[in-house]
């Protein structure tokens, strides 16, 4: 019982000095500069490179809102697209193109905030509602040896998904910045229709090895 | 910085498609009471296909289950089955299977597949004595037993 008692009590002791920390990290800094420092838009380059340098990828551009250079509210609009064409092994075709919205936030992790220069972590919710069609050259029955018709078209399907980001932001020129991030996705709910899965998904890319992704910003300031 | 993460990014690229990616009916043989049996009698089971080659099964013996295809896209399979008596009879039966056709996609990379929902089955009557449908899912999941096959008389 005892011994009980004394694993609770560290255990209290350290959430406490965990949310001390915690309170201490996010604590708007008192200083000079006002609360509200402006709204910067951006353009995801890599999205756009993806989607022209292979069949899948996106255009996406972000808003967020700069405050005390500590807090950034962002939100992230895009238009995942992929169209993947006759594959050469399997025949199969696939077509999606749906927007998708990212809402979250980013925290400013230097010490010296007000820079113009950034190291950020952030979380993001995001989701998603689009269509795919799904079709295949006629091939033939493996058993049967009749020709077989494959494909769907306008399977509805959606996806919520959650994103961890860890990121830089470099102030270049005048109000121009630009940025990279990292991030971690982790899918919270998800319909993919009666075929069983799907290929690509509108802003959180293929299915099989999305749970890492990547942004490069050119971001500015208005 | 960010373009070469892109680039690494698209260097590199797996394919996932499922090890076990079969698809058939698995049919189970009962007795008289639902129990699991033995069919003692040799069965054969064809099937009309479009390169003239019918067999789909042959000669089963002393089994207590068999596996079956199951066509990709057609509304309703037709099986011939023949049996050959341990008294030298042989007995022709056919088994009338009615199906919805699903198509399955893993990933562009894997190739197309169905999956089949059982709607129906019906038989003619001179060794089999009916036929239920047991799981109607067809799918990669050979572990699940999709009908069961009544025979009078031909099983121990």
């Amino acid at each position: 019982m005892t011994r009980a008692r004394h694993i609770f009590a560290s255990f209290l002791a350290a959430w406490c000095v965990n949310t001390a920390a915690a309170q201490g990290f996010l604590r708007l800094e008192r200083d000079s500069i006002p609360l509200f420092r402006g709204v910067a838009v951006g353009f995801d380059v890599a999205g756009a490179a993806q989607l022209a340098m292979s069949d899948y990828g996106q255009i996406e551009g972000m808003a967020r809102v700069n405050l005390h250079d500590q807090y950034f509210p962002t939100v992230e609009v895009g238009l995942g697209r992929a169209s993947h064409k006759d594959d050469e092994v399997t025949g199969i075709s696939y077509h999606t193109s749906a927007p998708y919205l990212r809402l979250g936030v980013d925290v400013n992790l230097m010490k010296k905030k007000h820079t113009g220069n950034r190291v950020f972590a952030g979380l993001r919710y995001a989701f998603t509602y689009y269509n795919v069609d799904i079709d295949c050259k006629p091939f033939p029955d493996p058993v049967w040896q009749w020709d077989t018709t494959y494909g769907v078209k306008d399977q509805s399907c959606y996806q919520h998904w959650a994103e961890v980001l860890f990121g830089i932001d470099a102030k270049v020129a005048g109000p121009l910045h630009l940025g990279w991030s990292i991030r971690y996705r982790l899918r919270l709910a998800h319909d993919d229709g009666p075929t069983g899965k799907v290929w690509y998904v509108p802003g959180y890319g293929i299915q099989e090895n999305s749970r890492l992704g990547y942004s490069f910003n050119a971001i500015i300031d208005i | 910085m960010g373009l070469m993460l892109l680039f690494l990014c698209c260097a590199c690229s797996s394919i996932d498609c499922p090890v076990q990616n079969t698809v058939a009916t698995q049919y189970a043989i009962c007795d008289g009471e639902g129990n699991a049996t033995t069919l003692t009698d040799t069965l054969w089971i064809i099937s009309r296909r479009s390169d003239g080659t019918d067999t789909l099964l042959n000669s089963l013996v002393e089994a207590q289950s068999f596996t079956l295809p199951i066509s990709y896209s057609h509304p309703e399979d037709t099986l011939l089955f023949i049996m050959h008596g341990t008294d030298g009879i042989w007995t022709l039966d056919s088994v009338f299977l009615k199906k919805e056709d699903i198509p399955h996609f893993e990933s562009v990379d894997c190739s197309a597949h169905f999956f089949h929902r059982l709607t129906n089955v019906r038989c003619t009557h001179y060794a089999i004595d009916s036929v239920t449908i047991e799981n109607p899912e067809v799918d990669y999941d050979q572990s699940k037993t999709h009908l069961r096959i009544f025979f009078g008389g031909m099983v121990r």
